[in-house]
Parts: structure tokens; C-alpha cells; sequence
């Protein structure tokens, strides 16, 4: 297929050629100062005194100031440690293993710290699940540990107002508390979010020996609850496989995301990608087909695309179970009534019967038991061999069933509850505004909630109190069987905190004013020593065994489980989801927020939607035709009635979506998250039904109508656009993206070389030869899955400020990184492409010519430096830049955002420290990570050796999840970058304008079939 | 205006008032160039330490205490407890060591003054340095003669820079050390990121 007709586009602006889209691609810089923004000034009542006369004089007494009342040659001081922990070399970080909790995937992470303080969260190389490898919500969680807003000692509610109190009284009230609920012979309830910790249930366990009325209940506002007990129902098991997506030749996702929420999607990108790799000699590729009504990134990804609404996929795959049995009436059928691509199903259905036993296929966590039975049924008839020998993610701890959930809350409301105990979890706002929690809570004796910030729970609490943070605990979790994964701290508790394991464990003890921080370290370490030192068979003692544990992060042991899965029938029937006539809604896990937890973290809120590229925002997303049909434009406001309840939300118009489907987001509109979070998107979670008839996640009795207003929905798509119409009648047309088909590449690898042709480029002025070294980078777009975790890496790493939604409206997002997401063809049903966008360190690089004061030059390694402190701020050197990659500070952005929240002290503890903090008025953009460089030439230069390009890791390198990043130095033969930049698909984008970028881009192939040559 | 006038601003005041600025600024410029770049800075600091003692006369090696000087960007001013190391029984009779030990045992920060700065956007980095065996010396002066330590030359930019490019010029023991040493980079990110 020739890609020489496809049109890409970002969004409808330029899709529509809009003459102020036009306009704006070639201005870069819009107009700052809007109409009429100096009415109403009035200079005659101004000060007598002029601005110039003002100056003046506070200038020179400011001069007199610092020369005649201060020592102007007063350096400050140097503090050294009083007494230096031995591990610590001041200037070198040190890095600790740990275990992530931001969700109940339960990651390994590596801990940077920088004297002390943690800087940088990465993935534990060694850790058998995610490899070295974590999301972004899991980077982006250093911000939490540093959040001002973070409750600083326990607070106890007096009528109506909290004051603070000590940790001995509290424990000593709630101890007596408990107490006369267990005399009384009410109920204690805990509830926690999905326990991962062996040791935690143990805890609980004693905690109930103890408290003899103590039940405990676990929750989660996206869960794979429905998954599981469909698979329990088919193969008898409890919990789930473990999945061996590199092993799978064909997969069907059935509106599954399993490349961004479903599951441990971290190891699913990375499992899946390693059968697209164009760098393995005769390698395969895997095939993606995503069904789907809404609009995933696994569906993105895929390489057949079949839109179908939501309600009407688990008849899909009945009428797919038939036509693996040679019966296409259904699907047929369905074609038909949907109008889905004919030759993508067909094609489907073929590849599903070739490749038996490597075939697989999943459904998304929303939908009901039925269809994942349903699902089971077709993995059973594909005798899909991708479930794992070695490893079955069993809970630890299953979450609590809805009924039982709704009978605590009965017990609550009818006094039979004694006391509650929120174990760092916000039901409030997560439970269905059905149970009314919210009320029965105030029918409790004693609430205790566990929380690092004040939240919609806590503020109906008798307790407060503060917790640790993930990286201050100490913990032990089973993600899967044959895996313990450690979680040690890495800092002392900031403020008067504990962990909530240690609190709860202080209210078994006899003596509560007896509390140490060590003493759930060291109800861990009891139980290591006597539920899994015995059972992994190690060859040392304890003491050893438990060191190494900690200081690797995880151990792995064989455990034996049940590894063969017979298909029952139970269930199987027919399609109990039937698509109705009404609309659906699909209630979808936020991106990066977990469940709204990290509402108040702004490098999360502002990391754009990788399909949306929306940011600070949920919004009801629509597909234009359905968008036509409700007479409704992008921003305006609807009105989405579901299961009796309404709630008001903008419209976002999203291409490629099924009619009559709307998708939005869970996780927002929080009302007490923090200066931050608050008010942020509207709360979706008001949909949820206790009763819901399809699945708490999807309805599909759905009213959608007009409303009133608009409201504007602020997306990065069409930011610093790449202007490449302008140059349409040159010979050399400018492709910014470059695809084949993998067939076609099969047969002729030179493919793309050929269709670029022989470009000749000349230069006035001799290239400079390259000696020492020369930094490059490139980026596989086949592994790219556009999750944007190197873009959340690069921020941690060189200290990106969070601008704020009206800024980011307004084209002032600091990320030095963007993922751009180009539609392909029609709106209706476009494929997309993404392609990380940085600066390209260009060898004839635009920006510099124009810079009036060097600022901006070359290094003799190839490296386009930025001297900040040189830097006048004239933005020459972006305007100028084809890649639109330099980003102005207009701000001290820090100081800008909510009252100077992002200035406050604590914050400035997370800044890396071999990265300057820049201030307003200078230019900024990608360094090719020139602070990691400098650390390799200096390790070379204490080890007596020569540089060595390998060892330097970019921040955005060591985050991708599928190793599409390589960097390195050019003139290392046989290195990595060399093979890449030298692949047969490598091209740079707009190379034809010779200013001859360092990095390759690696050309997207899809596995689909080659359209006929004409 | 009087021709006359005109004749004499230009031909005689003007030129002598261009001079006198011109030699004011010069003269100011030359005359304060070891204040601005302070030079001679010698702070008072909070223990009378003496580095004549402990590195001239006993030889002490400055990396004993200045742990970090070989293996990171930092030199590091040591911990108390580097002193310690000694003094725990070491002239523990005198003034200065008893307030010494009352920092240790208290648990209290010691502040010393700090004489060496270079702005903080500048990342230099003293293990490179010191592992191209380049003196101490040249940047710091022969703290081995000081009782209390100032400020010996100059860290400016221009300081760095001219360093870089003439080592032969400027490094004291270049002869012993040339085999290995290449010229110091030039370009921006050497230092600033």
C-alpha cells in the first residue's frame, strides 16, 4: 500500500483546513495581549510619582541596602553531615529497590536518591514482572511524597472543626474504642483498597483474633471482579492467568485496553512489542485486531481496527464462536446491521482458524461475567496456549463482593456498626452515590480514616490520621504466584506520620506509648522468616536471605499451581448483552490517575490523554457522526442520563469511535483533593449503579441531550503544529511519517529506501567532523505504543514544571517531550500514528543560527546546548525550529499555578540537582539528558578509561516500556544506535530540509494485508 | 550657541571629561578586580580550624577528609565525625576541640562559611579534575600555608576558561601530568545544563 495518499491530520482544525489553524501553524507565537485589555485603566488617578522616578529610587536604595548594610561577599554557609551514614558520597545518588503501591499491580521500582532524598522512580531491572520498567502514574508518585498538602500529624474532630492531636492519645482513644465495640458486640469495619501483602493479611488476621468483631472489605473503582469470576466459573479457578502476550501470534481484544489499564499493562506492552521487532533477523509479527466502541490506545495499536458500539460485542464474539465452527449466519449478520468492515472481519475469522493454539483473545474488565465467559469459551475453542506455566496472579486477598458491601452499609445505617477504619481508601467518593455512605457513616461510633491528605472520606471522620508514603513504608507484596515483591522506605517519615500497617499493629500491642518505626519491619520480617524463608528452599540463613531480599527487591521461587484449564460450560449460553436501541456509556479508568488518588499531582493532570491529547479534563467523547446526529459541537455541554441519573459534561468529538457510544473517564471532579485536584472534570462515578444491569462500568439504556453552555476542553493535538503544506510543490514532498506494510517489507526490506530515493544535500559551509563522540537517538515506531511514560520520565527528570490548564490552552506546556498522534484517513474510522517528538539535536541546526546572543550552539559531541544563563528570551531560536520542539518559560511557571503551590518548600526537595531550575524569560528544550552524560564521562575519567556511549541511559530511554528508545554515540562501531540509525527503515522527519537530525525514526509497519498494486 | 563656545566644549572639556571617566572606570575596574571576584575572602569560621597544621605541617592528605573529591562532583567539607576520627582522643583538652566535640556529641550542625562558590547554574565537577591528577593547588592555592583558608584566585568563568585552554600556561604541575591531559572542553554543556 502506498502511503503517499493518506493524509495525516491531528485534529478537526486541521482535518477542515480552519483558516485560524492556518494561521496559527505559521505564527507560532499567537497574540498575547487580548482586545481590550487595558480597559478601564485610568492613568490620571494613578501615583504622582512615575514608574520611571519610582524605579529609580527604589533602585538606588537598593543599592545602598547591599553595599552599606550587609557583607555583599557573605557566601552562605556549608552544612556537612554531622555524622555521615556511610553509604552516602555527597553529589552521587544511591538507588534502592523497592515495590510500588500506586495501584494493585504492585510493580518493582528503583528508588534514585539524592542525599537522602528520593529523586527518581524507575523500574527494578530485576524484577521478573515489569523489568525495569514502570507506568507513569508510578514515576510521577514522587510528587505525592512531597505534596504540600500532606497531612502532618493526626487530626481528631471536635465538633465540626479538626484539631491536631498526638499519636499516643489517639491510639489510646481508638484502643478503648474499639473495645467497647467488641463488648457491645458491633461490628468493626476495615476497609481497604486490593490487599497485594501477604504479611497485611496476616495482620488483618491477627487483628481479628484480637478484635473479635473486626470484618475487613476490599474495593477497587475499576476492577476485573466480573473477569474473574467468569473464569471461575469456566475453568474453576480462582484468579487469573497469566498472560505470555509474546507467545500469541493472533490477538483479538474485545474492547480491552490491555496496553494501558487492563491488567499489568506494563509487562503487556512489553510482551507484546517483542513480536514487532524489526531488528531481530527474520522476525514475525504479531497481529492486533481491537473491537471496540470507544476509542482505546490498544485500539490504536492494532492492526485491524473494527469499531462496533460496546453493547453489541459480546454477540460478536457468539457469532464469532460460530463462525469458528464454520457457521457465518451471525456474523454475517452483524457485518450488516453495523456496517463493520467486511474484509477486516473476514480476515479475522481466517487468522483465528489458522493459527489455533497461538491465538487469543481478551475482553475488557467492563464488561459483565457473560461476555468473559463468553471469551473463555473462544480461548478454549482456539486452545490458546499463551497462559503461563510459570506464574497465576491468585490474590492475595479477593476483593469483597457488591452484596456484601451493600449489607455493611445496611449494619451501618442500622447501628449494628461499632466502628469503621479507612484504610487509606475514600469510599466516599469511590461507592455508588446508591449506597449513600456518605450518611450511614454519620450512624457510626468511631470513623477512622488513614490518609496521606485530607479527602471527601476523611472529612466525615472522628480520626484522621496521616499515613506514610509509599516510599517512607515498609511492605511485602504477591502480585502472582512465585513472585515477592519488597517495599523498604527510602526516607524517615517527613512529618508525623506511620504507615497504616504499623498503626494498626500499635492497637494489638499492650502498651501503645511503646511504638517504634520498626516494629511492622519487624512483623514482616517474622513472617518471612516463618511463611516463605521455608518455603523457597534458600541455601542461607535467614538474616542473609532477608538482606538480599530487601536490597534485590523480589525474590522468585517456583510455586506450583494447577496449570491445566479445562473449559466447564457453566454460563455458556447465549448472548445475555444484548445492544438495545438506546445509547451506551462506558465508564473508563483514567489514565494516569488510578482512581482519582492522584488527583492533586499536576505532572499527571497535565500529561496529555495519549489518543485525546487532552489534558486537566473528562469529557463525554462522541464520534462525529454521533456528534452530528445529538446536533452538538466539540465543547459543548450534554446533559447523559444512565440508570436513572444525570449528570453534565462537555463533549469531546472523538474520530473513530462507534455512533451511539459515549466514553468517559472515572477519577475527577474531586471535591476535597487538594488545591490542585479540587473541581478538576466532573465526577463520573455518580453513573455507577449498585444494581447496574450490564456492569457497573457499562450501560446501554443511555439518554444524551443538549444542555445549556459550553465549556472549553483544553487538548495538545494541534499544538506546535509541523508545517509541511507550505512545501507541497516541492519536488521532495516533506513526510513527517513514513509506514509500509509488514508483507511488503518481507519481500522488499529496501522498500522505504526507495521511495524516499536518493535525496542529495549540499551545504555552503563544510560539515564539522565529529571525533571524540556524537549523540544520537532512535526511536521504533513499531514498539512506540504512544503511552507517554518517557514523556512523564523526562519531566521528573529535568524538573518540568506544571503550567496549569489556562497556560497549556495557550500553547505554554513545558514537557520537552510530546508524543504527536496523527490521524490517518477518514474521520469516521482513521488509523493513527504516533511519533515522540524531541528536540532533534540537528547537526545544521535551525535554531542556532538565530540566536542573536549564542545561547543556543553546538558541542563538538553533537549535542544542541542551551546555556540558559546566556539566553535573552527573544524565542528566535523557536520560531525557527521545523520541529517546533523549544519551549519558553513565560512564567517562573512555578509560582504561577494556584496561589505559587508549586513553589512551596517541600516540592523543591524532588528537584534533580544536576538540573537547573529555570526561571521566566529563557528558552528551554531537550538536552539529550547532557547531566547523564556528564556522569558517564566522569565515571570514564575515574576509571582511566574512554567514554562509553552504551552506558549513558536517557530519562525517557530507561522509562519506554518496549525499549523503542536506543541513544548512543555514533562513533562507537558496533554499537546500538549505529545498527538503528543504519536500519533499512530508519528515516528522520523532514529530512529533506537538510538540517540533517540525530534522530531516526524507525518506520511503522502494519501487519495487515498489501492492497493490490494498481 | 556662542561659536566659541562650541569650539572649546568640544576641543577641551569634552575630551578631558571622556578621560577622567574613562580613567575613573579603569582605575575602579582593576583596583576592585579582587573584590568583585573575591579574592582574599577569608571568613571567620565557627571552629578554629587550621589547614597548616593538619595539611602543611602534618601532612595529612587532603582527600582523608575531602572524601568526595575523587569520586564525585563534590568535594564534600567533611562530617564531624571525620574528625572525630582524631580528635576523639587527640588534644581533647583544647578550646577549640571541646566546642568541636559539643557539636558531635549534640548532634549539632556545624556551619562553616563557605569561601569557594560558583553560580548555580555551573556544574563543575571536581572528580574529573582530580582524576586527571591536576592539582588542588591551581584552583584553590597553597591552602597547606594558610592558617585560616581564603579565597586564592579567581572562579569566574573567565578563570575556568582560560585554564582550559592553555593548560601548559596555567596548571603548576602540567609537566608531570601532560602524558594524560587533554585540553579542558570549551563548549557550553561542559559545565552548564
Amino acid at each position: 500500500m502506498s502511503d503517499k495518499d493518506i493524509n495525516y491530520w491531528r485534529g478537526f482544525n486541521e482535518l477542515n483546513s480552519d483558516p485560524d489553524f492556518l494561521k496559527a501553524k505559521r505564527d507560532e507565537f499567537k497574540d498575547e495581549l487580548p482586545e481590550g485589555f487595558a480597559d478601564g485603566l485610568d492613568t490620571s488617578k494613578s501615583s504622582a510619582v512615575s514608574r520611571r522616578t519610582f524605579l529609580a529610587l527604589m533602585a538606588s536604595s537598593a543599592a545602598l541596602a547591599a553595599t552599606g548594610c550587609s557583607d555583599y561577599r557573605e557566601k552562605g554557609a556549608i552544612i556537612p553531615y554531622n555524622k555521615k551514614p556511610e553509604e552516602i558520597t555527597i553529589g552521587n545518588p544511591n538507588f534502592y529497590a523497592s515495590t510500588c503501591t500506586a495501584c494493585a499491580n504492585a510493580c518493582g521500582i528503583l528508588i534514585k536518591t539524592r542525599e537522602g532524598r528520593p529523586i527518581k522512580i524507575d523500574g527494578n531491572p530485576e524484577h521478573p514482572v515489569n523489568k525495569g520498567k514502570i507506568c507513569a502514574t508510578g514515576q510521577a508518585n514522587i510528587m505525592n511524597l512531597y505534596d504540600p498538602i500532606r497531612l502532618k500529624e493526626p487530626m481528631l474532630k471536635g465538633s465540626g472543626s479538626f484539631s491536631s492531636v498526638n499519636w499516643l492519645d489517639a491510639d489510646t482513644k481508638i484502643i478503648d474504642e474499639l473495645k467497647k465495640a467488641v463488648a457491645a458486640g458491633k461490628e468493626i469495619a476495615v476497609i481497604s483498597h486490593t490487599v497485594t501483602s501477604p504479611t497485611a493479611k496476616l495482620l488483618f488476621e491477627d487483628f481479628a483474633k484480637k478484635y473479635t468483631t473486626a470484618k475487613f472489605y476490599s474495593y477497587e473503582l475499576t476492577n476485573d471482579i466480573n473477569k474473574v469470576n467468569a473464569f471461575k466459573k469456566s475453568f474453576g479457578k480462582d484468579g487469573l492467568p497469566v498472560i505470555k502476550w509474546n507467545e500469541a501470534k493472533v490477538i483479538l481484544s474485545l474492547e480491552s485496553d490491555f496496553l494501558a489499564k487492563d491488567g499489568n499493562f506494563v509487562e503487556a506492552q512489553r510482551l507484546y512489542t517483542e513480536s514487532r521487532d524489526v531488528m531481530k533477523k527474520n522476525g514475525e509479527f504479531n497481529k492486533l485486531y481491537v473491537v471496540e466502541g470507544g476509542f482505546s490506545l490498544t485500539g490504536a495499536n492494532s492492526d485491524y481496527r473494527i469499531k462496533l458500539r460496546t453493547d453489541a460485542i459480546e454477540e460478536f464474539a457468539y457469532a464469532l464462536i460460530s463462525a469458528l465452527g464454520e457457521n457465518n449466519s451471525g456474523i454475517d449478520e452483524l457485518i450488516k446491521k453495523y456496517n463493520l468492515k467486511r474484509e477486516a472481519v473476514k480476515s479475522l475469522v481466517e487468522d483465528l482458524k489458522a493459527n489455533k493454539g497461538e491465538a487469543f483473545v481478551t475482553a475488557g474488565a467492563k464488561f459483565p461475567e457473560s461476555t468473559h465467559i463468553a471469551v473463555n469459551k473462544l480461548n478454549d475453542l482456539l486452545a490458546t496456549k499463551v497462559y503461563s506455566k510459570e506464574n497465576f496472579a491468585s490474590p492475595v486477598m479477593p476483593l469483597t463482593a457488591k452484596a456484601d458491601i451493600d449489607a455493611l452499609v445496611g449494619r451501618m445505617n442500622a447501628g449494628g456498626v461499632g466502628a469503621v477504619v479507612h484504610f487509606d481508601t475514600n469510599p466516599v467518593y469511590h461507592f455508588s452515590p446508591d449506597y449513600k455512605y456518605a450518611d450511614a457513616l454519620k450512624k457510626v461510633g468511631l470513623v477512622v480514616t488513614f490518609a496521606e491528605a485530607h479527602n471527601e472520606t476523611s472529612e466525615l471522620s472522628n480520626y484522621v490520621l496521616p499515613v506514610n508514603h509509599n516510599f517512607e513504608s515498609w511492605g511485602d507484596h504477591k502480585p502472582r504466584t512465585g513472585v515477592m515483591s519488597t517495599q523498604q522506605p527510602v526516607i524517615a517519615p517527613i512529618y508525623k506520620t506511620r504507615q497504616k500497617e504499623a498503626a494498626m499493629l500499635n492497637w494489638l500491642a499492650e502498651k501503645p506509648e511503646a511504638y517504634a518505626e520498626n516494629i511492622y519491619m519487624n512483623y514482616i520480617k517474622a513472617n518471612w522468616e516463618k511463611s516463605v524463608y521455608s518455603v523457597v528452599s534458600a541455601k542461607v540463613d535467614f538474616k542473609t536471605f532477608w538482606t538480599g531480599a530487601i536490597h534485590d527487591g523480589v525474590i522468585a521461587f517456583n510455586e506450583k499451581f494447577d496449570d491445566t484449564f479445562t473449559f466447564r460450560p457453566e454460563g455458556f449460553n447465549a448472548p445475555a448483552l444484548k445492544a438495545s436501541t438506546a445509547a451506551v456509556l462506558q465508564l473508563n479508568r483514567p489514565n494516569y490517575l488510578t482512581d482519582g488518588r492522584f488527583a492533586n499531582n499536576g505532572w499527571l493532570q497535565e500529561l496529555p490523554n495519549p489518543i485525546t491529547k487532552s489534558v486537566w479534563d473528562n469529557y463525554a467523547s462522541v464520534s462525529p457522526t454521533y456528534a452530528e446526529q445529538l446536533g452538538v459541537k466539540a465543547n459543548d455541554m450534554v446533559e447523559i442520563t444512565a440508570g436513572g441519573k444525570t449528570v453534565a459534561a462537555p463533549v469531546f468529538v472523538q474520530p473513530g469511535m462507534a455512533d451511539g457510544v459515549v466514553a468517559i473517564d472515572l477519577g475527577f471532579g474531586r471535591t476535597n483533593a487538594g488545591p490542585i485536584g479540587n473541581g478538576v472534570g466532573v465526577n463520573t462515578i455518580n453513573f455507577i449503579s449498585k444494581n447496574a444491569t450490564v456492569s457497573e462500568w457499562l450501560y446501554n439504556d443511555v439518554k444524551i441531550a443538549k444542555a445549556a453552555g459550553t465549556y472549553e476542553v483544553v487538548s495538545t493535538q494541534e499544538h506546535f503544529p509541523i508545517d509541511n503544506e507550505r512545501y507541497n510543490d516541492i519536488h521532495l514532498k516533506r513526510e513527517i511519517i513514513r509506514e509500509g506494510v509488514f508483507e511488503e517489507y518481507k519481500e522488499n526490506p529496501k522498500f522505504l529506501k526507495e521511495e524516499i530515493g536518493k535525496v542529495e544535500l549540499f551545504n555552503i559551509v563544510p560539515s564539522y567532523e565529529f571525533t571524540t563522540n556524537k549523540w544520537a537517538m532512535s526511536i521504533d515506531l513499531n514498539k512506540c505504543t504512544g503511552c507517554n511514560y518517557c514523556v512523564a520520565a523526562c519531566n521528573v527528570e529535568n524538573n518540568i514544571p506544571v503550567v496549569g490548564k489556562e497556560q497549556v490552552g495557550k500553547n505554554r506546556e513545558m514537557m520537552w517531550m510530546r508524543i504527536d498522534r496523527y490521524y490517518g484517513g477518514h474521520s469516521d474510522d482513521p488509523r493513527v500514528s504516533f511519533q515522540p517528538m524531541l528536540c532533534q539535536h540537528c547537526d545544521n541546526a535551525p535554531c542556532e543560527n538565530v540566536c542573536p546572543v549564542a545561547a543556543t550552539n553546538h558541542s563538538p559531541d553533537g549535542l544542541n546546548q542551551m546555556a540558559y544563563n546566556r539566553c535573552v528570551g527573544t524565542r528566535y531560536c523557536s520560531n525557527n525550529c521545523p520541529y517546533k520542539v523549544r519551549r519558553f518559560n513565560y512564567f517562573n511557571f512555578r509560582d504561577n499555578l494556584a496561589d505559587a503551590y508549586y513553589e512551596k518548600d517541600s516540592l523543591s526537595l524532588m528537584h534533580n540537582p544536576e538540573v537547573t531550575v529555570r526561571s521566566r524569560g529563557v528558552m528551554e528544550k531537550c538536552t539529550f539528558c547532557v547531566q547523564r552524560i556528564m556522569d558517564e564521562r566522569q565515571h570514564a575519567t575515574e576509571e582511566k578509561r574512554d567514554l562509553n556511549g552504551d552506558n549513558v541511559k536517557t530519562a525517557c530511554q530507561e522509562a519506554c516500556p518496549t525499549s523503542a528508545i536506543v541513544f548512543g554515540d555514533l562513533t562507537k562501531k558496533d554499537s546500538d544506535i549505529l545498527k538503528h540509525r543504519d536500519h533499512e527503515l530508519g528515516y528522520h522527519v523532514l529530512e529533506e530540509i537538510n538540517v540533517r537530525p540525530n534522530v531516526t525514526y524507525i518506520a511503522k509497519l502494519r501487519n495487515i494485508k498489501p492492497e493490490k498494486k494498481a | 550657541m556662542d561659536k566659541h563656545l562650541l569650539d572649546y566644549n568640544l576641543k577641551v572639556r569634552l575630551p578631558v571629561i571622556a578621560f577622567v571617566v574613562i580613567a575613573v572606570f579603569a582605575i575602579t575596574y582593576y583596583a576592585s578586580y579582587a573584590e568583585r571576584n573575591s579574592i582574599g575572602y577569608t571568613p571567620e569560621q565557627p571552629v578554629k580550624f587550621s589547614h597548616k597544621l593538619h595539611a602543611g605541617s602534618m601532612q595529612i592528605d587532603c582527600k582523608y577528609c575531602h572524601t568526595g573529591v575523587d569520586k564525585s562532583r563534590a568535594a564534600s567539607v567533611p562530617s564531624v565525625d571525620i574528625c572525630m576520627n582524631c580528635h576523639t582522643l587527640a588534644r581533647t583538652d583544647k578550646p577549640e576541640i571541646i566546642k568541636l566535640t559539643a557539636y558531635y556529641k549534640e548532634n549539632k550542625p556545624l556551619e562553616w562559611s563557605r569561601i569557594h562558590k560558583v553560580p548555580q547554574f555551573v556544574y563543575f565537577n571536581h572528580s574529573s579534575h582530580v582524576n586527571k591528577q591536576i592539582d588542588c593547588v591551581n584552583c584553590h592555592g597553597d591552602v597547606k600555608a594558610m592558617d585560616v583558608v581564603g579565597q586564592a584566585n579567581s572562579f569566574t568563568m573567565g578563570a575556568c576558561l582560560s585554564c582550559h585552554r592553555q593548560p601548559e600556561k596555567k596548571i603548576s604541575n602540567y609537566e608531570e601530568i601532560k602524558a594524560n591531559l587533554k585540553k579542558g572542553p570549551e563548549n557550553c554543556s561542559a559545565c552548564h545544563r
